[in-house]
Formats: structure tokens, sequence, C-alpha cells
């Protein structure tokens, strides 16, 4: 509860900061919290402006197939070379050394293959998101102990149950940490992908706002994002807590 | 030895054979020994003589190389949780488990219901002094608690025969000392067969019917010591001591082996 506290006075706090600090200079390029809610009134209202609640339904759908995506493809990967030695021997340097590419290179062929459209933004999202989930995968599958699943064997399970009530479980809390790191960078993907260059998205809208120098739009954008972003956060720490209750 | 009961487990001729990095190591030998039903016999041996693999190969875990195991006159071909449990050194307790949920895991393999487990499961953590842990997490026990609770998940199988891989090994010696009069104690009142793997010799005198002294890799059966001292065992007892003196002879023996082998 104190830590609450004290984390909503420091709020508070660098809301106040900003304020003061804020509101003498111009305000075409510097805005101050106080100003905030009129400019969401404005782009929640004005005609001529992009109408947000379309752009977040997209950049939303956008994250979620991407997300979608990267979990499907890291987690078959992930158990592929995982299970198979051989296999994870042959291909885990590449992944590492594509993972330490600056991911920001592919996005210009992304949007030759795939368009401007928002298959590009998916396909860059699922990008990055994609390698802290297949890389924590794997170090999953590998730090079971193999004791667990010995004892599990004597006792008579199969393959199938080893898996499902020994391996999962064993590895759940290596898991959960890259699939919150892969999720928070598919939201980067998609938001990046949709300000380098499209029509449509928050990233789009971000993007238009700052570049008529709106800047109170701007930052509300901005903080939106933040918020949502925080909270989905919020959720998979909540989720990662509950995984590691029993943690050793 | 209990004469007239009949014979429940039988390797005949038993080798293993393990690749390393440095090629093949026979790990065991020509082993043959027969142990009745109801009767606790122990491997006793220096470490890496091959005792846990032998245990291994009974449990169906580890495939011979040559030779035949039998249990009730059937071939060893797998895991046979219906008449084998094993207990490892290591408790191997799912952390993600509570102790309750621990104990019943192999019930849950088997399709036993939910009330079920639950029932068996209370009714073997009770009488082993584990009466209001039974929610908690493995992380939560202390050693000797998490090992009862691996004891427990292998009775809750309730095998006829149950296989112990140096269950006490990672314990203290006090502790270790209560639970083998706590083993002694569930044996008397559930009549398994048990085959134990030690390399204590206090362990070995105190528990079992007959010792098999172990020779040092490639493990093979050096003798059988009969052990005829009534339950409970007083290890200062002049023919505890006695024996104690001999088992010592024999394993000294092949420790030094071990030894000079490079182990």
């Amino acid at each position: 509860m104190t830590v609450l506290a004290w984390r909503a006075a420091v709020l508070l706090a660098a809301l106040a900061v900003w304020e003061i600090v804020a509101r003498p200079l111009d305000p075409v390029l510097y805005v101050a919290p106080s100003r905030l809610p009129a400019a969401l009134a404005r782009m929640l209202s004005v005609k001529e402006l992009p109408p947000l609640p379309g752009h977040v339904w997209l950049t939303f759908t956008e994250i979620a197939a991407a997300y979608a995506l990267a979990v499907a493809a890291g987690l078959w990967l992930g158990f592929l070379l995982g299970l198979r030695r051989t296999l994870g021997r042959i291909y885990e340097p590449l992944l590492a050394a594509l993972y330490a590419v600056p991911s920001v290179v592919w996005y210009p062929s992304l949007m030759l293959f795939f368009g401007l459209g928002p298959a590009s933004k998916i396909a860059f999202g699922f990008l990055l998101g994609f390698f802290p989930i297949v890389l924590s995968v794997l170090a999953g599958v590998r730090q079971v102990p193999q004791h667990l699943v010995t004892v599990a064997v004597s006792m008579g399970a199969r393959p199938r149950t080893v898996f499902a009530k020994v391996m999962l479980p064993a590895m759940a809390s290596t898991m959960v940490g890259g699939f919150r790191a892969g999720l928070a960078l598919c939201v980067v993907g998609v938001l990046v992908g949709e300000i380098l260059g499209s029509r449509s998205g928050v990233g789009y809208v971000l993007n238009y706002a700052y570049g008529l120098l709106m800047t109170g739009e701007y930052a509300v954008l901005v903080i939106l994002i933040a918020a949502a972003v925080l909270a989905v956060d919020a959720a998979g720490a909540l989720l990662e807590a509950r995984v590691k209750r029993w943690g050793s | 030895m209990r004469t007239g009961a009949p014979e429940q487990i039988a390797l005949q001729g038993v080798a293993k054979r393990y690749q390393t990095a440095s090629g093949p190591v026979l790990a065991v030998e020509s082993v043959s020994l027969t142990v009745r039903s109801r009767e606790f016999v122990t491997l006793l041996g220096p470490s890496g003589c091959g005792k846990s693999t032998v245990l291994g190969m009974i449990g169906g875990l580890v495939r011979p190389d040559a030779g035949r195991i039998l249990i009730d006159g059937e071939a060893v071909v797998g895991p046979s949780p219906h008449k084998v449990a094993l207990v490892f050194q290591d408790a191997g307790l799912f952390p993600w488990r509570t102790a309750l949920d621990n104990v019943g895991f192999g019930l849950e393999l088997q399709g036993v219901p939910a009330a079920r487990r639950r029932e068996i499961a209370l009714g073997l953590l009770e009488p082993m002094g584990l009466r209001g842990f039974e929610a908690k997490y493995p992380r939560e026990l202390s050693g000797g608690m998490r090992q009862r609770v691996a004891i427990a998940r292998a009775l809750a199988l309730d095998t006829p025969i149950l296989l112990m891989d140096e269950p006490f090994g990672a314990l203290d010696e006090q502790t270790r000392l209560l639970m083998g009069e706590w083993l002694v104690d569930v044996r008397g009142r559930t009549h398994k067969t048990v085959v134990f793997v030690t390399h204590s010799l206090q362990e070995a005198i105190a528990l079992s019917d007959r010792i098999a002294v172990m020779t040092s890799r490639p493990g093979r059966i050096k003798d059988v010591v009969d052990v005829a001292l009534p339950y409970p065992r007083a290890l200062d007892a002049p023919e505890a001591v006695d024996l104690r003196a001999k088992l010592w002879h024999q394993v000294r023996e092949e420790s030094l082996r071990a030894m000079e082998g490079g182990a």
C-alpha cells in the first residue's frame, strides 16, 4: 500500500514539474499536461482529424495478429530445436545472431514484400516479438530437470503426459518472461512500422499529429500508448507472479 | 532370508555398458540375484559401482545389455507402475505441485479421481508427520519432509515392490537415522518387497534382511550377507558390530580399488 502511495506521489510530482516547466514555454513546441484533455477532446470530435477509435482498433488487431504468430512460431521452433539436440546445435547460434541484428534494418524489405498496409506491420511486429519467445522456449526446454522426467516415466507417464505434466509446468517460469518481452516487442514493431510508413493505425496518427506540429494531440497519443502498454505489462506481471508462486 | 516366500525379483547375468566420450564403460557385469517376496535386500558398495544402474534396470528405466530381469516371472521391458515404485536420492518432487498433489501424481496418471487421490494422499501423509503440510510447496518443506513426501508418492501407487536409491543420502545424519527407523516401521506395516541402495554400512545393517556387497566398477556381486537380527536393531549390539567389521573389510577393498581406478 505504501509503495502504491509513493508511486502515485511520484507520478503527481512528475506531472507538476512537467506543468511548471512547460507552461511558460512556446505552446507549439511544448505541451503542458493541463492542455491534454482538450487535445484528446479535439481528436475525438474534430472531423478533419483521423478518427481515433478506428485507428486504435486497427493497431490493436495488428498487434494481436503479430503476437499470435510470434507465439505460435516461437513455440513450434523452440520445441523443435530444444527437443532435437542436433538441430538445436546447428540453428541456435544462427537464431542468436539474427536476434543481435538491429531489426529496423529489415523493415524496408518487409514493406517491399508486404506493401504499406497492415501486413507489413504485422510482419515487423512478428519479427521483433518472435526472438525472445523462441529463445525462452528453447531455454525452457533445456532447463527441464531430467530427473523429474525420470520420476514421471517411472510412474508410467507416456511422452505426451510427460510433456503436459512435467515439461510445460517446469518451463512456465522461464517462458513467461520471454512471452512478456515478446509482447512488448510486438507492440514496438507494429507502432514503428506504422510510423515509418503507413496510412492508418495509431503510429500513423502519431506521425500525422507530429508532422502538423499538433503537439497536444501528439502528447495525448504518446500517453495513451504508454498507458495501454503499462496495463498489458501489469497483466503479464500478475501472470508471471502466479506462475512463479511456487518458485524455487 | 525368508525361505519359502516366492521369488519376486530375479536378475540373471545382467550387464550394462554406457557410452561415454572416452569410449564404452562397463558399469555392471554378470549380476545375478534373487529377491523373495517381502524381503528387504540392500545393494551396498562404493560410489560409482553401478548400484543405481542395477536398481534402474529392475525399475525398467535402464535396459540391460545382457542377461534378464524377471519380476514375478515376467521379463521387465519398461516401467511397471502397478508393480514397482521408485524413490530416488533427490526427492524429485514437482516444485509446482503441493505436497498433496505430489503424492497424488502417480494416481493421477492412473486416472484415479481427485477426491480419492486426496483421501489416499492424506492417509499417507498423516502418519508421516506431515499433517498440516499437505498444501505446502516443496520449497517450503525441509529436506527430510521432502523425502517423506517422495516416499509417500511411491507408496501411493500401492505396489508390492519398492525400489529405493539412496533415499536418505542427501539428509543429515540425525534425520537419516530417524528416517531409517521410520522406514522399518513403514515396512512392518506395508509388507513390501524392498530393494535398497546405499553406501552406508550402518543403514544397510539397520534395515536389511540381506546385504549384497558390490565390487567397484564394473559392478558385480561380491558377497551376499544375511542379517539375522531382530528389529528394531541396536547398532551397538555385538552381532551388529561384528557384521559391520565384516562388511567394512569387503567394502574397503572395493573402495580402495575404486579410488585407484581414478574414481
